[in-house]
């Protein structure tokens, strides 16, 4: 029996980017938002 | 709360790493590759609860008009594509040296990427609707018309023969699984619902700040 091992990790590889960069992104666009009302505070 | 569910989250796939690496047994037909099963059984079962949420939140949306439950919907049926993807693509892996290729037209292949395509269309159909009303409106019947496909998903390997094994998990009969097995495939379904929960909570907040501005 092959020990597969390249596929389990290259699935597991792929889940890991998606999830840390949805993540990522998440914060990111949070991060962006809450910024938003102290820029235009700053303007005014 | 969010902060919460997030470490409880990161804790749970900890966890969830440690029993499919560590304490489930290497299986004894397909080896190692079953281990990708941690992965993908979790992936559907959280894509099926957020496309359910996505169908909760789109009739209630056309009941009561109110914004909230449109932020359900959207922000579930985002986190549902992300999930049917992963299925997708692990399956995919799993299936190379399992079955000799990486996709098939199999009945359950087929409607699982039937039912991702039509809720990236959904969530493209919510980005080109500016008036957040008639985005919620068109959206929520849309979300209503693909939750159809969740149980033409789930029971296709019932009702066409199909190459991807019955349902060992939701089906009718006791899962003939190993208690090793099942355990591991527990934890991990457990880390992955309150993934699911930390992103929708996240999701749904983002969604909640981008309309007031």
């Amino acid at each position: 029996m092959p020990t597969n091992w390249a596929y389990v990790f290259a699935a597991y590889g792929i889940a890991a980017i998606v999830l840390l960069g949805y993540w990522r992104h998440l914060a990111r666009r949070a991060r962006a938002l809450a910024a938003r009302p102290a820029a235009k505070a700053r303007v005014a | 709360m969010t902060r919460v569910l997030g470490w409880l989250a990161a804790l749970g796939l900890l966890a969830g790493l440690a029993a499919g690496f560590g304490y489930a047994p290497r299986e004894a037909v397909q080896g190692n590759v079953q281990r990708i099963m941690y992965l993908h059984v979790p992936s559907v079962l959280t894509a099926y609860l957020a496309f359910g949420l996505v169908l909760l939140g789109s009739i209630a949306y056309l009941a009561t008009r109110r914004p909230g439950w449109d932020r359900l919907a959207g922000s579930a049926g985002e986190i549902g594509v992300l999930f049917t993807g992963l299925t997708i693509v692990s399956g995919s892996i799993w299936g190379k040296p399992t079955w000799g290729t990486w996709w098939t037209w199999d009945a359950r292949l087929t409607s699982t990427a039937v039912l991702f395509l039509a809720y990236v269309g959904y969530l493209l159909l919510r980005s080109l609707i500016d008036d957040p009303d008639a985005r919620g409106r068109y959206a929520a019947v849309v979300g209503i018309l693909g939750a159809v496909n969740i149980p033409i998903v789930h029971f296709s390997v019932k009702w066409w023969r199909a190459l991807h094994q019955p349902s060992t998990i939701l089906g009718p009969e006791p899962s003939p699984i190993d208690p090793a097995i099942g355990l591991a495939l527990f934890i991990n379904w457990v880390a992955f619902t309150l993934l699911f929960a930390y992103f929708l909570s996240r999701r749904m907040e983002i969604a909640r700040l981008e309309e007031q501005t």
